[in-house]
This record gives structure tokens, sequence and C-alpha cells, in this order.
């Protein structure tokens, strides 16, 4: 009788995919991926708040984009690291330009997202690489 | 059928608004309303495993004109919402969340009898 009611307990996530304080390239990409479609939803909507949502979301998430990829460069990635893939720095060179104010932060150009989402794509080729060798 | 019942926070994807051990109270088989809270149902991950039930702010209807919903995370820095999965089937929203309840620990104010003055 009281079960008609009232339904069991359960636990309700405020959801990450990802673990927290565990380095993986995986955080960009989903950031990266909102951006993406803040560019695609905006153009298709004719709602003037729907799109001044995105542009918010797409400013906020290029942002995180960023951080991301900041914390993988600063802190995950090590001078040897460095040696062995000399283009690791001009990757993240050019994906955090591609996240930032000359990037899909001010730009709405799917394209753009596109660039973004191949350059980490290739950082997280390394960064797996990286993991096989140390682990 | 609409049920009431209770769900336990876990994560901080709805910061500040909820923080991990917050209890609510929901309502199962309720409607969503736009700016509201909501227990969802989000899209199974890349791999096809199925996520956990999450708790989400309701924002409008899929801008797509379905009769889902787009939901998002509250913590502009942390966790999944429709910007990333898309827009929430109907059937994916679960239970609306009426109110948060207290913590079971927090001091309840002290009652007085009338009179009995200090």
């Amino acid at each position: 009788m009281f079960s008609r009611l009232f339904a069991a307990p359960i636990q309700v996530s405020a959801h990450c995919d990802l673990p927290c304080g565990v380095y993986d390239p995986a955080q960009a990409k989903i950031e990266a991926e909102s951006v993406k479609a803040c560019m695609v939803k905006a153009a298709a909507s004719s709602d003037a708040d729907f799109k001044a949502r995105a542009l918010t979301i797409k400013e906020e998430r290029s942002d995180l984009v960023k951080h991301h990829l900041w914390v993988l460069w600063t802190d995950y990635f090590k001078p040897a690291h460095f040696e062995k893939y000399p283009q690791l720095n001009t990757l993240f060179n050019e994906a955090t330009k591609l996240a930032g104010a000359g990037g899909t932060k001010a730009s709405w150009d799917v394209a753009v997202a596109d660039q973004l989402l191949a350059k980490i794509d290739e950082i997280a080729v390394i960064f797996w690489e990286t993991k096989k060798a140390a682990a | 059928m609409r049920r009431l019942g209770t769900v336990l926070v876990h994560g901080r994807s709805m910061e500040p608004t909820l923080h991990e051990g917050d209890r609510l109270l929901v309502l199962y088989g309720a409607r969503p309303r736009r700016g509201k809270l909501a227990i969802v149902r989000l899209p199974d991950d890349a791999t096809g495993a199925p996520r956990p039930l999450a708790v989400k702010r309701v924002s409008s209807r899929d801008p797509d004109g379905s009769d889902g919903w787009w939901i998002e995370r509250d913590n502009p820095r942390e966790g999944l919402d429709s910007w990333a999965v898309g827009a929430i089937p109907t059937d994916g929203i679960r239970a609306r969340v009426i109110l948060r309840l207290p913590a079971p620990n927090i001091s309840w104010p002290r009652l007085r009898m009338p009179g009995r003055g200090r």
C-alpha cells in the first residue's frame, strides 16, 4: 500500500562521464563537442532566447576546452614526452588557439569546431601512447 | 502513475544549487516544468553503456521541435547536458524535483513554551 505512494530511494548523478582528478583528453573533447552543438543548434533555431543561450554556452565551453588542454599541456606531459613528440607543443598551441578568440569562441563556423576536434584527437593519440608506455 | 520518492545526489554538475549528499523529494511521472529540476535518463554513452539517472535543469523544449526536452547542468564547468548529449525524449524524464529535503543533522530552531521567559 505504502509502495503505491512512495518509490524506493535511489541515487541520482549530477553527472560527469569521467572521474574527477584524472587526466583524460576526453574532457576537452566533450566540451568541444558541446561547442560544435551550440553552432549547429543555433543555426537551426529561430528562437532568439535559445540562440543567446547557445552563444553563452559556446563561449563558456570554448574556455573550458582551453582549460582542459592546458591542464594536460602543463601538468600531465613531462619533458621526456615533449622530446619524444616534438610536435606536441605546436599541437597544443594550435588546439588552444582554435578554441580561443580567433577560433570557436568567436566563430560560428562548424568547420572551425571540426578542426578543434581533430587537434584534440591528435593530442589524445599521443596521450594514450604515453599512457601505454608508462604502464 | 505518479509516485513520490526520494533521491540522493551524487556529483558536482548541479553546483551550486545541489551538493553531494543532498536529498530531494521527487514526483515520478510528473510532467517537467521549464526552469525546474528533473530526474532524467541520459542517453547511453559512446560505448553503449547506460548512464545513471541524473538530476538536471529543464531549460526548454527540444529546439528541433520534437516533444523532447532540453536539459542543462547548473555548474558551468562540469557535467553533461543537452549541449553534449542532445534533447531528452519525453519518456527519459522520470520525475520532477519538488524540493530539497533538509539534512538529517540540521539543528532545528528551539521551540520555547510561551510565557516561560528565560
